[in-house]
């Protein structure tokens, strides 16, 4: 038996539930739902004409954007708080990471009791004597920031075990030698820890970025279809609620298309680092 | 690099082990293969709604001889089989129900029925629930039907509004407590279209003047409705309800189940009849219909079978085993039930949707214009002309019906 017959599983299962599937996307989007023609843009017009794809395309880059920027500077301060002697450092670390261990709907569900107007944090305030604030209401800034926030909360965990990883592999006499030449604790981070850390950073961009752009569960799960559109929640909305698989697949590939866009500047800046 | 030949242990390792798959598949195929006389019949049936059914159907295949595979599905998959099986030409099923608002678009992949075929049981039936089957000849049966009614908190209420007026009222008196299913979705169009019928309108343009008095009072409602309305469908809206946060909203009447198993129904939620516009009252026909695929391998037995479906007795244990509501004048809606008499109120103003292929066009434009007046807060006679302009100048009088 030749080596290469192993992957002929691997090979036919990709053809089967990747390659097929995304031909069958393409063909799809450009065929008219009504009309059968193809090609045709009709489906394409459909979401044009649609404000709701607006919204989601927006929402679906800054969103991301700055999630991503959020996880960055949540996960490491983590990493470099938990990489030191701390006492119960290994319970924190396992805190940190139970969001990303559970379960995304559990996670969710959780944080869906905490948010709601009569949750965990409007109870809190009441109790403080502060008007209860609606962190779902549709189309709001704290729809989108409770959106934000709670993939921030999930997601961390990626961005601060990947630099925690990159921590570590820090030789301790470089950070001695700055000590000893004189350099204050923030000089040094500065000038010694982040450029070392800085291909550790730019492939947790890269990785979380990518996976930012399909955001789907929380926006769908917290707000609906409607309060925080993305693209996928779009794509679905299409797809379940007006049984359109045409504007469906004409939405995922604009999708496609902004995870290909931001990937190639990303992957250029990864191989320079 | 070296090529390293497998070990004869791996090589009968890995043989066995693809033997042992390609079994298993096989296995897997056969044991789910039909019988191939079987009749399927492709239903939107719930988890529990299952077995009750089988034991029903189980009748007809004693009585017939011919074995029933039943495959619970949800609506939109159940078109999805039926449009792929109609393109392809060739197909395995022989029965499927459709939700009443899907009919017009799939009634060119479904045969056309012939009223002798189903012996007296068409007559039997509502008018109009035959006629929202009638698309260019009789071509979907109606397995069962429901609609909407107001349900309302009893205990804070006391009595629910009767007219457009009290519900106004209500609202003011209770700001943010009113909710409607604001989501994109068909539900939407469910809570707007009674509104418009109430006020005079077709429900088949948004520009006619029933349209615009409907939408008139919606524009007067937004301010006390709930913001959430905005994301409500049919589940969230009554959760919200339950938890106090509501105190009306239309539902169907699943709804009343739900609530009398949490002891919330009948002492404090209740349903009462929609309130009346200026042109009476009027409430969505919704439900599933049965068709025959036009390539339905038993086509006759098929027949039979929905023959069977919508006899009296048959009917009869539907309402009375799954609380369906049935579309045969001689069964009493909910079985005389306090729970459901509001629904039962409402029976005689039930009207179904647009019977029109651009059916889905239309009702987009409602719930568009529905979001754009009660949360962006437009003027609704802007908003209505241009929903108008996008479905372009369709002519009313082009029903596809028969």
């Amino acid at each position: 038996m030749r080596p290469w017959f192993l992957a002929v599983p691997l090979v036919a299962y990709l053809a089967v539930f990747l390659v097929y599937p995304m031909g069958e996307a393409l063909a799809l989007a450009f065929r008219d739902s009504v009309s059968g023609d193809f090609p045709s843009f009709a489906s394409f017009r459909t979401i044009e004409d649609d404000g709701l794809f607006w919204r989601a395309l927006v929402v679906n880059i800054v969103l991301p954007a700055l999630a991503v920027l959020l996880e960055l500077v949540c996960g490491l301060g983590l990493a470099l708080l938990l990489s030191g002697r701390l006492p119960a450092r290994r319970f924190l670390r396992a805190a940190v990471l139970l969001p990303f261990a559970l379960p995304e709907i559990v996670f969710l569900t959780v944080v869906r009791h905490l948010v709601t107007p009569r949750g965990y944090v409007n109870g809190a305030l009441a109790s403080l004597g502060v008007d209860p604030i609606d962190m779902l209401a549709p189309g709001t800034a704290a729809a989108f920031l409770s959106v934000t926030l709670a993939d921030v909360w999930r997601t961390t965990p990626i961005v601060f075990l990947i630099l925690l990883g990159a921590l570590a592999a820090i030789p301790v006499e470089l950070l001695q030698a700055a000590r000893v030449d004189g350099g204050s604790g923030w000089r040094r981070f500065w000038h010694v820890t982040l450029p070392l850390l800085r291909p550790a950073i730019v492939a947790a961009v890269l990785l979380r970025g990518l996976d930012a752009l399909r955001i789907f569960a929380a926006p769908l799960v917290l707000t609906g279809v409607e309060g925080v559109p993305v693209l996928s929640t779009y794509a679905y909305h299409q797809w379940a609620d007006y049984g359109d698989d045409g504007a469906a697949a004409a939405t995922s590939l604009v999708l496609a298309a902004l995870c290909l866009g931001a990937s190639l500047p990303l992957l250029r800046h990864r191989e320079s680092a | 690099m070296a090529r390293r030949a497998l070990s004869g242990r791996a090589k009968r390792f890995l043989w066995r082990g693809a033997v042992i798959v390609i079994l298993s598949f096989g296995g897997t195929i056969a044991a789910c293969a039909r019988p191939p006389d079987a009749l399927t019949v492709v239903l939107a049936l719930l988890p529990g709604e299952l077995a009750p059914y089988r034991e029903i159907v189980a009748d007809f295949e004693r009585a017939t001889g011919r074995e029933v595979v039943i495959v619970p599905q949800q609506y939109p998959d159940i078109r999805r089989a039926l449009a792929a099986e109609a393109a392809a030409g060739a197909g395995t099923l022989d029965l499927v129900e459709l939700d009443v608002y899907s009919l017009a678009p799939a009634a060119a992949q479904v045969a056309r029925l012939d009223p002798a075929d189903l012996g007296g049981e068409v007559e039997a039936l509502e008018f109009e629930t035959v006629q929202a089957g009638t698309i260019d000849g009789l071509r979907f049966l109606p397995h069962r039907v429901s609609w909407q009614a107001l349900v309302y908190d009893h205990e804070v209420l006391g009595q629910p509004p009767e007219t457009w007026e009290e519900l106004l009222d209500v609202a003011r008196a209770h700001p943010g407590k009113i909710g409607l299913k604001g989501a994109l979705y068909e539900g939407l169009t469910c809570d707007v279209l009674p509104f418009v019928w109430s006020a005079g309108g077709s429900g088949a343009r948004l520009d006619d003047a029933g349209a615009k008095a409907a939408f008139a009072f919606f524009a007067e409602l937004a301010p006390y409705l709930d913001p959430r309305s905005a994301v409500f469908k049919e589940a969230s809206i009554a959760e919200a309800m339950a938890r106090g946060e509501l105190v009306l909203h239309l539902n169907w009447p699943f709804v009343m189940s739900l609530y009398a198993s949490e002891g919330l129904a009948p002492d404090r939620f209740r349903a009462a009849p929609l309130p009346r516009g200026p042109k009476g009252r009027a409430t969505v026909l919704g439900g599933g219909y049965l068709a025959v695929p036009l390539n339905a391998p038993h086509r006759e037995d098929a027949m039979r079978l929905a023959r069977f479906l919508l006899s009296h007795s048959v009917q009869e244990r539907f309402a009375s085993e799954l609380g369906w509501f049935s579309a045969r004048r001689d069964i009493s809606v909910g079985g005389g039930d306090p729970l459901l008499a509001g629904y039962a109120a409402m029976r005689e103003v039930v009207r179904p949707r647009p019977e029109r292929v651009d059916y889905p066009a239309i009702s987009r434009q409602w719930q568009r214009a529905f979001r754009r007046v009660a949360f962006d807060r437009l003027a609704p006679a802007e908003v209505l002309r241009e929903g108008q302009a996008v479905l372009g100048k369709t002519d009313p009088a082009e029903k596809v019906s028969g």
